[in-house]
């Protein structure tokens, strides 16, 4: 088979004949028809003719003469056709304008001459345009197969850059002769293309068509023949000059908005110029052009000056917070998001907004006299109470708690103004927001007295607020409570103050358990179960108590030992570490440096309290309890005979009232009993008998002696401070005309502590905090053995954080103090100092 | 004036061929000869003095075989007589239709 091996053939018959393939008459043909094309004659031309011929020709390898035929035939036609017109379009005048930027030319004239030359430009670039379009689909064989093996551009792109070289780069010699550098007509195109852009900047309405045809024409036209796709000449020339142009443009009007200073109107301005640019990217220029013409406007309009126009006066960020200007506001989020994404210029001025409104909350408490307004907590108010040097407990003490709430009201509202800036003006930003909520909690924190005042607001709230109110009213209330609680760093020092005001509340029953309850088990979830752990404890031991007063209630029944003169017993048993040392009467023992008073008790109570005893330890062998007489309230029932020599009036008769009072004013009254007519008690003399601290029996003596309402003894001198040397006698003449009433129990109302008390507070707290640290530091310890200085100290601040944010010398004090005893030893790691635990 | 769906294809000893204009535009001649502002673009009858009309059916039935075929794969092999098959070389080149590494039909 493989002995005869196949040839292929040369072609013996062509399916041309021969005497049309020569080369002359084929291209005579193919010059007629360039330039009836040219001419627009082309409708009676066939096609398949011309293409035979340029097919003829290639296959005769003549492709490159053709090639360069048909390249030198359209110059020569460029030369004689095609420029004389534009030259004369090319003016001494439009050169004046365009290039020199004449100032004397009018809007209206220049966009008239710079329209007619654009028209001028778009005429031929059509024209040559659709002819190089025609040739090159006669000339398709050529470029399928010459030009490809040539490597050379095609004939369109040699053909279409005729235009680019015989028109944009001429320099119509001595058109520029009184110019003092040279310049090629693409200059004159791009300077009236500018011009006329920055007229429909200046609200002009030019033709936008024609501008978008002269830019097209750019991006079809490339530097050079072998139209690499980022050699436009609309990407290389035009759009540079564009955007510097722009750049020019914007500077100058942004510091002309500077100059008229008003913010609002910047902010409207520049998300105006932004939507135009875009708009005009996309009917005018090329959309290429897009991001980066917004570029220049974020730059140039919004980011260059930003700082200047949020910091005006009057319509500056500032003015936009304090007003509630939520448009201007959204529009600054969304410019400020374009160019900065983590948006640090509003940020930083959201914190310090936020600080200053914060600070100026807590200066205005300063400046702020509580003594008009009326405050609420306590009714019978003296009226002397602008006397705040001197101890009006009372009134010094309702003037502070108004002012708690007020701050707490006021940190709530701007809280609610942030908040709704947030949603509607800033897209709940989760930047801003975190920011925010920084601030707040700073500034709340660098006012000393915020955990206190937060937990006097809750006090507050749920002590006198929420009776008869809906749940919804109510959830408000709790969900305020929360996001305060949540600001608060020193939670151990609003856990302190919570459960003391936790602890009034529950006592004398101020408020609705189910919502104290829900307001810990949120607090819980919140900061968890460590915080509330006390509070639920107390939660518990109320219940408990309950049960067990009604216990003992049906015991004391069941015993038919009547004859207890009829004094009736609830209790509250108290776990000593769930409730506060001020309740628990440990309070007084820093203060009055002795141990747990026990005052002296009527026999008749006194029997009572035994006899619950032995009740209480009949299940519970072992334990101890104490009474708290500071802490528990009697209803007392007295009769006031009737006053001789009184015949009509209430006097006129025997009277029996039902008093509420607190233990100690039931052992005080219990004094008087024994008492006869007409005989008094000096102060030492009650004391005595009754071994009641100073402090107390002073404020059970004022709610007795002081107040209209209750004034069932009579002072000696009458004046509205009850000192020691005053006598006490049994108010014969008393009257009311309620059965029930209520002594005010002064101890019972949450009040802001005096500078006094918040020292020993705050010595408290931070000797609970010294144990925490110590806690802390050796639980660390145990578990790493060995830990360099820093390291020990981040991770003391790391564990502790949750609750308070503690002091660096404070942890280095209980370092120390470890040392001393001996639960660490001083190492070095490298060169660090260093401990080590010592089991 | 509405384009017609056909076009008209002349070979050069007078038969004419009605063939979808869709199925045409598969060359780059054809579209080109039907896209400028030629006569034949506006007559929609295509003349071709040198192509007999054996050569000029086998290239219709090609432009129809690639139109029925066009979105399909594992498409059969079309036919070709032996002793054209040289002839049909030349008027592929002609039509434009050379590069076989694209469609992948054997031509």
């Amino acid at each position: 088979m493989a002995s005869r091996p196949n040839r292929i053939r040369p072609i013996r018959r062509p399916i041309m004949n021969k005497e049309a393939s020569e080369f002359e008459p084929c291209w005579d043909i193919l010059r007629g028809a360039l330039t009836d094309i040219h001419n627009k004659n082309a409708s009676r031309l066939s096609f398949e003719n011309l293409y035979r011929a340029s097919y003829k020709i290639v296959l005769k390898k003549k492709g490159e003469l053709l090639y360069q035929n048909v390249k030198s035939f359209e110059e020569g036609w460029f030369r004689t056709h095609v420029l004389p017109p534009i030259s004369e379009l090319v003016t001494s005048n439009l050169v004046n304008i365009a290039l020199l930027q004449n100032a004397a030319a009018s809007a209206h004239e220049r966009r008239q001459m710079g329209e007619r030359f654009l028209r001028g430009i778009r005429t031929t670039w059509e024209d040559h345009n659709t002819s190089m379009n025609m040739i090159a689909d006669i000339l398709m064989y050529l470029e399928r197969t010459y030009t490809a093996e040539a490597r050379q551009p095609s004939i369109f792109a040699a053909t279409i850059g005729l235009f680019r070289d015989h028109i944009l780069r001429n320099s119509l010699g001595g058109a520029s002769d009184h110019l003092d550098r040279p310049f090629v007509i693409f200059d004159i195109l791009n300077a009236v293309v500018l011009d006329l852009i920055n007229m429909e900047r200046d609200g002009d309405i030019v033709d936008r068509n024609l501008v978008r045809d002269a830019t097209s024409m750019l991006e079809a036209i490339y530097e050079t023949d072998d139209e690499p796709e980022n050699a436009k000449l609309y990407l290389t020339v035009f759009e540079p000059r564009f955007l510097a142009a722009s750049q020019l443009f914007y500077r100058i009007e942004c510091e002309k908005l500077l100059r008229d200073a008003d913010a609002s109107a910047w902010l409207r301005h520049a998300q105006r110029r932004l939507r135009e640019e875009q708009d005009r990217c996309e009917t005018t220029l090329s959309l290429l052009t897009a991001d980066k013409i917004t570029k220049v406007v974020d730059q140039e309009l919004i980011v260059a000056k930003m700082h200047d126009f949020l910091a005006m006066d009057g319509t500056g960020l500032k003015s936009m917070i304090d007003n509630d200007r939520h448009e201007d506001l959204s529009i600054l989020y969304h410019l400020i998001s374009r160019v900065d994404k983590s948006k640090s210029a509003l940020k930083a001025s959201l914190q310090t907004r936020v600080m200053d409104l914060g600070l100026d909350i807590e200066q205005s408490l300063r400046d702020t006299d509580f003594t008009a307004p009326a405050a609420p907590a306590d009714a019978d108010e003296p009226a002397e109470g602008a006397d705040k040097a001197k101890p009006q407990p009372l009134s010094a003490a309702a003037q502070q708690t108004a002012a708690a709430i007020k701050w707490v009201d006021e940190v709530l509202r701007l809280k609610d103004k942030f908040d709704t800036l947030s949603t509607t003006c800033f897209e709940n930003d989760l930047v801003l927001q975190s920011a925010v909520t920084k601030s707040f909690s700073d500034f709340i924190n660098m006012f000393s007295r915020s955990s206190e005042f937060v937990s006097l607001f809750i006090d507050d709230s749920l002590k006198r607020g929420l009776k008869g109110k809906s749940d919804d009213d109510v959830e408000v209330v709790l969900q305020k409570a929360v996001v305060l609680i949540r600001y608060l760093a020193d939670r151990d020092l609003f856990e302190r103050y919570y459960q003391k005001h936790l602890a009034r509340r529950l006592l004398h029953q101020k408020s609705e358990t189910h919502v104290e309850k829900e307001l810990v088990r949120r607090m819980k979830a919140e900061l968890g179960n460590h915080f509330t752990a006390k509070f639920e404890g107390m939660f518990r031991d109320m219940e408990l108590s309950k049960d067990l007063s009604e216990n003992y209630r049906d015991h004391v029944r069941n015993l038919g030992d009547v004859d207890t003169k009829k004094v009736e017993l609830g209790i509250h048993v108290l776990t000593t570490n769930n409730w506060p040392p001020e309740v628990m009467g440990r309070g007084a023992a820093t203060q009055e440096d002795r141990g747990i008073v026990n005052c002296i008790f009527p026999p008749s109570i006194k029997r009572l309290q035994d006899s619950f005893f032995s009740y209480y330890l009949k299940d519970r062998s072992g334990r101890i309890l104490t009474w708290v007489a500071s802490a528990g309230s009697a209803d007392v029932k007295c009769v006031f005979p009737k006053v001789p020599g009184k015949e009509t009036g209430p006097l006129s008769k025997e009277r029996r009232y039902e008093i509420n009072v607190s233990t100690y004013g039931m052992i005080v009254l219990d004094l008087f009993n024994h008492l006869a007519d007409g005989e008094s008690l000096s102060f030492e003399e009650i004391q005595a008998k009754t071994n009641i601290p100073t402090l107390d029996l002073v404020r059970t003596l004022s709610s007795l002696s002081i107040p209209p309402k209750s004034r069932v003894l009579a002072k000696e001198p009458m004046s509205k401070n009850v000192k020691t040397t005053d006598r006490f006698a049994f108010n014969t003449s008393f009257a009311s005309k309620t059965i029930k009433i209520k002594a005010p129990v002064i101890n019972s109302s949450s009040k802001v502590e005096d500078s006094d008390e918040r020292k020993q507070t705050e010595l408290k707290n931070d000797q609970t905090r010294c144990h925490v640290v110590d806690a802390a530091i050796v639980r660390i310890m145990k578990q790493r053995r060995e830990l360099t200085h820093t390291q020990l100290t981040s991770e003391v601040i790391n564990q502790l954080v949750g609750r308070f944010n503690p002091d660096v010398g404070m942890i280095k004090r209980r370092i120390e103090d470890l040392l001393g005893r001996e639960y660490l030893e001083r190492i070095e790691i490298g060169d660090a100092p260093a401990y080590r635990y010592l089991a | 004036m509405a384009q017609s769906q056909y076009v008209t294809l002349v070979s050069s000893d007078g038969y004419e061929f009605v063939v979808l204009r869709e199925a045409v535009l598969v060359s780059p001649t054809m579209k080109g000869m039907l896209r400028s502002q030629f006569q034949e673009a506006q007559t929609g009858r295509c003349t071709f003095p040198e192509i007999s009309a054996v050569v000029l059916e086998m290239v219709v039935d090609y432009f129809h075989y690639w139109y029925r075929n066009r979105d399909k794969e594992d498409v059969p092999d079309i036919e070709i007589p032996v002793e054209m098959c040289l002839e049909l070389l030349l008027a592929a080149a002609y039509f434009g239709l050379e590069p076989p590494s694209r469609g992948g039909t054997t031509w």
